[in-house]
């Protein structure tokens, strides 16, 4: 072995004791082999912090929602609107060109997604309408279509069918389209029950499966005994309601419902609250103005999210999830709903965070796929009014040396 | 609010040189080379790698490095459980030249203090209402070095040596608090660095009083080691530390040595009391070992090496009237061999003791692994 060798192995064993490393955890002995410090926490209600608010209805419109809403609630009747796509006037079998010749059957179908399943009896009433719908219709517009004379077909619906569930029912021998529809069909979709209900359908919107229509028609001679089938969705589908929507009442925090509200919450905060990351649980505390509205049984989340650009109600949110609030609120629910919002405090705190307005926006999840609704007071009503509940640690005294 | 009680499981450290390490201004480290480690130190006043005596520099001829690491296993009893612990760290570099036949110069980079040491606590708090446990996990990790470039001068019958002490580092405290299993409370971190700074000054002489027998004594004088925190700035008095000892070779191949040590650490308690923290004391210390070079390895002379040591640690470990300090014993032994054609000097030290205040006792064994260059 070289001498230089030698030396080399030498360093190597000198590397390789100092490569060893670190073993964690023994029994010690307080406050003999304890840090002289102690982590003290504090807890404190902070009820002016918020100093403005708002709501705003239309973050999601109807014809946005995932959902169809039908209802015969003494607060909200509601009635769904379809206009189908244009119905073909022939198919192409092979080489020949075969016009559509009578109509065999119409079937209409359906995809449930929710129900108050403690109503029964529930029936469909499916209504003609005319076949260039109005997209701006309103209940009291439409409302003379829905009469004895236009209904096509009353559908039972099972007991047993529940949220999830597709209904797929022969409407009509046929329907006839007049040459001034141009070919379209529209329908309209009422509901009534053993008692006051509502009903939803899914829309076609966020992933949802829309309604459908189908034709089965027989060709003209001739080819008459050829068969076919024209399946058509929704050209436009939507729901109109009495009362019509409008912007929440001022001085309360709504959240939810359709078109979907949310809330602006200005907070004020001592500089200790978000300059540090002492802040271990901050609790937005809200008030309800009354049981949590929605289908039986229903249930939504409350999220509060930062603003990082105040633009009022267009005000953009900090994309993070991880930097908000978030808690589950149950249709029914009242008294007090608690926020967790540390996170967003320590958000602040950051630099990036640090410019960005104490600004929280308050809304429902999923946003357009829930009926429910939630308002609280807001700043007005006082002592009901949000509040901010913050647990934090006393800064922490290290000593020297 | 937030009461805290200590859940019955006690506290508990973490990787660290000493669990004693957290009291006063931290654990006083061993500036000694592998070789006067294997021998308890009681070669450290004749020893050129050791920094501490600037005399000894002389016995270097020529240019030289040299670097140590040292791996240490610790199991500490609190008389309610024992675990182990495991450190590493590299106690002392240094490098010297000769400039002409009087005049050697050094610099050694050298562990003084070691402030490694944390401590896990599991807590319960009282918090709106409910109770959460939590965990705080206290960690401190850094110390203070000693930076110190000496000279020494040989005379017909002594060498006399002088070294410029620097006293720098600094140690980053960290506390955490989590609140295991509970999501709602998010963990709190808070941080703080303190910075250290201060000089002294060391004198140090070898004399040859008789043949085959050397005696030494050195003296280190220091100025107030300044503590810098954002917040507070304390000034400590460090401690005077003289030491003294003698060596003889009573026959070719065999040396004994021996050293003794004493520090006036309690001029560092006025400032520790200021701060909360328990007095400190005057100090000695003791080393006493042989080294034979009868056998070869390798063509080359093997030195086996063995001795005794024994040093008081001058933090309080408990701040009651009476209570005992904190002392320590080992037994050394180790070997050295030259390699890489007389280059290289390869020492290995292994030290075995336990040091104890009252019912707290810890047990240690440190490896220490020398290489010495002369290029």
């Amino acid at each position: 072995m070289s001498a230089w060798r030698s030396a080399a192995v030498a360093v190597a064993a000198l590397v390789a004791v100092a490569g060893c490393r670190e073993q964690l955890a023994t029994p010690g002995r307080c406050p003999t082999l304890c840090p002289a410090g102690n982590v003290q926490l504090a807890d404190t209600v902070l009820t002016a912090a918020d100093v403005a608010d708002t709501s705003v209805r239309g973050y999601v419109l109807v014809r946005e929602a995932s959902y169809l809403l039908a209802s015969t609630l003494d607060s909200l009747q509601s009635v769904v609107l379809l206009r189908f796509n244009k119905l073909d006037t022939a198919w192409y079998p092979g080489t020949d060109t075969a016009l559509v010749g009578r109509q065999d059957s119409v079937v209409l179908s359906l995809h449930v997604s929710q129900r108050d399943t403690t109503v029964k009896q529930l029936l469909l009433l499916i209504y003609r309408l005319p076949g260039l719908l109005d997209t701006a219709s309103t209940y009291a517009s439409i409302r003379p279509y829905f009469a004895d004379s236009q209904l096509v077909d009353t559908i039972a619906v099972s007991d047993t069918i529940k949220g999830g569930d597709s209904i797929s029912v022969r409407i009509a021998d046929s329907l006839v389209i007049p040459a001034a529809d141009s070919g379209y069909v529209s329908l309209g979709i009422a509901i009534a029950a053993a008692g006051k209900t509502a009903f939803t359908i899914g829309s076609g919107n966020s992933g949802t499966v829309s309604p459908g229509l189908t034709f089965f028609v027989e060709a003209q001679p001739p080819l008459d005994t050829l068969r076919h089938s024209f399946p058509l969705s929704p050209y436009v589908g939507f729901f109109v309601m009495s009362p019509p929507p409008a912007q929440p009442p001022p001085g309360l925090l709504t959240l939810g419902g359709i078109p979907t509200a949310r809330a602006l919450l200005h907070l004020s905060l001592p500089s200790v609250v978000v300059d540090s990351n002492a802040v271990v649980r901050a609790t937005l505390l809200l008030n309800t103005t009354g049981p949590v509205g929605g289908f039986a049984g229903d249930s939504f989340y409350v999220i509060a999210q930062p603003v990082v650009r105040d633009f009022g109600v267009k005000s953009v949110l900090w994309p993070d999830s991880s930097v908000s609030g978030l808690v589950k609120v149950g249709q029914g629910q009242g008294g007090v709903v608690a926020v967790d919002i540390a996170p967003v405090l320590r958000f602040w705190g950051t630099t990036v965070g640090d410019s960005t307005p104490r600004l929280l926006m308050l809304r429902a999840y999923p946003e357009g796929s829930i009926i429910g609704e939630a308002r609280f007071f807001g700043r007005a009503a006082g002592a009901n009014g949000p509040q901010l509940r913050v647990t934090y640690v006393k800064p922490y005294t290290f000593g020297v040396p | 609010m937030a009461a805290a009680a200590a859940l019955g499981g006690a506290p508990r450290a973490a990787a660290q040189d000493s669990v004693f390490g957290i009291r006063g201004l931290g654990f006083l480290d061993r500036s000694v080379s592998a070789n006067s480690a294997a021998m308890g130190g009681g070669l450290c006043l004749f020893d050129g790698a050791s920094s501490v005596n600037p005399a000894s520099l002389s016995l270097w001829h020529g240019t030289a490095g040299w670097a140590v690491g040292a791996g240490s296993f610790h199991s500490f009893d609190s008389g309610s459980g024992s675990t182990t612990l495991t450190a590493t760290r590299f106690p002392l570099i240094g490098f010297a030249g000769a400039i002409g036949p009087r005049v050697v110069v050094g610099a050694t980079i050298s562990d003084y203090l070691d402030r490694n040491w944390s401590v896990i606590q599991a807590e319960i708090d009282t918090l709106r209402g409910a109770q959460v446990a939590a965990q705080d996990v206290t960690k401190s990790v850094g110390g203070v070095s000693d930076i110190r470039i000496a000279m020494a001068y040989r005379l017909r019958r002594a060498v006399l040596g002088v070294g410029l002490h620097v006293l720098t580092g600094s140690t980053e405290t960290t506390v955490n608090r989590t609140f295991p299993g509970d999501s709602v409370y998010l963990p709190f971190t808070q941080q703080q660095v303190t910075a250290y700074r201060g000089v002294g000054i060391s004198f140090g002489a070898l004399v040859s009083p008789a043949s085959g027998v050397l005696a030494s004594a050195s003296v280190r004088l220091n100025g107030q080691l300044r503590a810098a925190s954002p917040d507070s700035v304390l000034h400590v008095g460090m401690p005077v530390e003289t030491n003294g000892g003698l060596s003889w070779t009573p026959m070719t191949g065999l040396l004994l040595a021996g050293t003794a040590g004493y520090s006036t650490w309690s001029s560092a308690s006025d400032a520790l009391q200021a701060a909360g923290k328990g007095r400190s004391r005057n100090v000695w210390s003791v080393g006493l070992g042989a080294e034979a070079t009868f056998l070869r390895f390798a063509g080359k002379p093997l030195a086996l090496r063995a001795g005794y040591r024994w040093r008081q640690q001058p933090f309080a470990v408990d701040t009651a009237a009476g209570a005992p300090g904190l002392d320590e014993h080992a037994v050394t032994g180790g070997l050295g061999f030259e390699t890489a054609g007389g280059r290289a000097t390869v020492d290995v030290g292994l030290d075995v003791g336990s040091r104890a205040a009252g019912a707290l006792r810890e047990s240690f064994t440190t490896v220490y692994v020398g290489l010495t260059i002369r290029p």
